[in-house]
């Protein structure tokens, strides 16, 4: 599984391509739009990790040549911090998901894997099952070792996100972003209340606990072994 | 050249009076003549000459062989049709040429009437006079009183230009006299006055930003400095990388600031409106408030919706439910156990209002406006984390959303209402 990565400035390149080589992955480098296009058009990459503010054609531009050249794999755009609306434009242009530069090396990691073991959209299973723990997608019913679990809404969301996610480290920005749709950092404590009031409703008096705090870095959904 | 064609006109007009005057006078004479012939004509002409001392006409007569009966020019013949004969008038009196007319009379004899041009051209030269002495009159009035009111326009001027020159050479609280002369050039002055208040205001701002920023980042780079030198002393490798970390998180807070920083001055620059698309502030608002319930919560307060469903304002979701945070966020920080925080969202006659109302210690009024400043934080919440971001950031997202944001007794507690003009406003 390669990675395309367009990034031009050196420093951040290494430190991503080093990070990225860590976690397991075989990266290719570009330094400018016009070689992303060309090493990418092949389509033997799984995830394009693409830098927005780059010489020549840009980021933006890349991935539009790409998606018209027919490739369809996942799209990651690093942006610089002021942009109000590049979330936005990435996604117009096709993009899966963003990150706001400067990151945290398990930020882009977090997010690297998320995207490359995203559910394939044939996946229309509407029960999830992680161990004794069922969640009833369409029901919206949630039970454990077969008794019924009462959820709000957004601990229904949340959970339903961390399982979807089992096994994997997600951020604390994923969760601000893919639970309560906030594309910003709150600087509030939303995510240990409510991550408290689902733990005390889906760990509290069982043997085995799902959600994991890895520190510094997020929570993680753990599978009993 | 108005002149030139009024004199053009006049001159064209005494013309056509002369050769009137000429064809009238031949006509009453050839009826003369064929009334009662030669004698009675010469007899008429003596009358006409008697009577008519102010038209002056000179007389030629002669018979059908070219003998003159009568003639008052200088001419020898007389000519038939328009022409000019000389006369001179008087004895000693330069010969002048007059106008004149020939008419046939009975038996083939010919008349010539002819008269005075001077008339016409003396009232020419009078005009040319006048329009000669008029427009030099004029010029020079006008050149004198341009001088007059123009030295005094430009010693105002210069004032006001070196009032400007102060302001640039950096005395910011200089401002410009008036101009006087007409309202126009006041309203001028009174205009860049009211500029230069704003761009001394904006100077102010940009200052006291300026030395915030640095003041406000020194206490965390401060931080972290005696963090990295405390871990370059660390034991061992546990607590190095417990200090890395800890470097790390309070990096992070930096950036924060940053980030809260770039965000505003971006958003006070008016970028964002170009994606406005119509929000669902009903579902906003209630995200963003259910988000936090177990927040306060744990905080011992209770965090109350009141909102009424399928509200919409044009506008930016994402920054939308930042503004609401930032605002929950404060309401919860700065209060203490056992709070009441009322989230509302209504349609009312003058707009849709979002408000954020707490029973809590509240804002002192002359400390209210403070508040939205960047960096600004109460005294009694200095100990508390925050950089005191927060409020500016929901107040430059209320100020892009043409939203009114104001701070108000909650009578006890604190009420923040911010007011979106009416859809379709």
């Amino acid at each position: 599984m390669k990675l395309l990565l367009l990034e031009d400035d050196e420093a951040t390149r290494a430190h991503l391509e080093r990070i990225l080589v860590a976690a397991g992955h075989d990266v290719d480098v570009a330094t400018n739009g016009h070689d992303a296009i060309a090493m990418g058009s092949g389509g033997d990459h799984a995830l394009l990790v693409l830098d927005r503010m780059v010489p020549g054609i840009d980021g933006l531009g890349v991935l539009k040549a790409l998606r018209a050249a027919g490739v369809q794999a996942p799209a990651l755009f690093l942006t610089a911090m002021d942009g109000v609306h590049d979330r936005v434009e990435g996604l117009d242009a096709g993009g899966d998901d963003y990150l706001v530069k400067p990151f945290a090396a398990i930020e882009v990691v977090a997010r690297v894997n998320a995207l490359l073991r995203r559910q394939p959209a044939h996946d229309v299973s509407t029960v999830l099952r992680v161990g004794d723990l069922e969640v009833d997608l369409l029901q919206r019913r949630v039970s454990r070792a077969g008794s019924r679990i009462v959820l709000q809404p957004l601990e229904f969301k949340l959970l339903e996100y961390l399982m979807r996610h089992t096994g994997e480290i997600v951020t604390r920005s994923m969760l601000h972003e893919n639970v309560w749709s906030f594309h910003f950092d709150p600087q509030t404590n939303i995510i240990e209340s409510n991550m408290s009031r689902l733990r005390s409703k889906i760990d509290r008096g069982f043997g085995h606990e799902f959600i994991h705090t890895v520190r510094s870095k997020g929570y993680r959904f753990v599978a009993p072994s | 050249m108005l002149l030139v064609v009024v004199e053009r006109s006049i001159s064209r007009y005494a013309a056509a009076a002369t050769e009137g005057g000429l064809r009238s006078e031949a006509a009453v004479l050839q009826d003369d003549d064929r009334d009662g012939g030669r004698d009675n004509l010469i007899k008429e002409i003596e009358r006409h000459r008697r009577a008519g001392a102010e038209e002056a006409f000179h007389y030629q007569v002669a018979d059908r062989d070219g003998t003159m009966l009568l003639n008052d020019t200088d001419e020898r013949a007389a000519k038939l049709g328009k022409g000019t004969v000389a006369v001179h008038d008087g004895p000693g009196a330069a010969v002048e040429n007059f106008e004149s007319l020939g008419v046939p009379l009975t038996n083939g004899g010919v008349l010539v009437v002819a008269t005075d041009t001077y008339d016409i051209l003396e009232l020419r030269n009078r005009l040319d006079w006048i329009t000669i002495l008029a427009g030099v009159g004029i010029t020079v009035f006008a050149l004198a009183g341009g001088y007059v009111t123009g030295g005094l326009f430009m010693r105002r001027l210069d004032r006001v230009n070196e009032a400007i020159g102060h302001v640039v050479a950096g005395n910011y609280a200089q401002r410009l006299p008036t101009i006087g002369i007409s309202p126009e050039f006041d309203l001028l002055t009174t205009n860049c006055n009211v500029m230069l208040d704003r761009i001394a205001a904006l100077m102010d701002g940009l200052r006291q930003v300026t030395t915030d920023i640095a003041h406000d980042l020194r206490t965390p780079l401060s931080r972290l400095r005696q963090q990295l030198e405390a871990t370059l002393e660390a034991g061992d490798a546990s607590q190095y990388e417990a200090g890395i970390e800890n470097a790390i998180v309070q990096t992070d807070q930096i950036l924060t600031i940053f980030r809260a920083l770039l965000r505003i001055g971006t958003l006070e620059g008016g970028d964002g409106r170009q994606r406005f698309g119509t929000v669902d502030l009903s579902e906003v608002i209630g995200r963003v408030v259910a988000a936090h319930e177990p927040v306060a919560e744990d905080e011992g307060q209770t965090l109350i919706a009141e909102h009424q469903a399928g509200v919409t304002v044009a506008g930016d979701a994402d920054l939308l439910a930042q503004m609401m945070t930032n605002l929950i966020d404060n309401a919860i920080r700065h209060t203490p156990v056992g709070t009441r925080i009322v989230s509302r969202l209504e349609r009312t006659d003058s707009g849709i209002v979002a408000s954020i109302a707490d029973n809590g210690p509240g804002i002192p009024a002359d400390k209210r406006e403070n508040v939205l400043a960047r960096f600004y934080r109460l005294d009694r919440s200095r100990n508390l984390p925050g950089a005191g971001l927060g409020m500016s950031l929901a107040a430059a997202i209320a100020s892009l959303h043409h939203a009114d944001m104001v701070l108000l007794d909650n009578g006890p507690g604190l009420l923040i209402q911010v007011t979106f003009p009416a859809a379709g406003a």
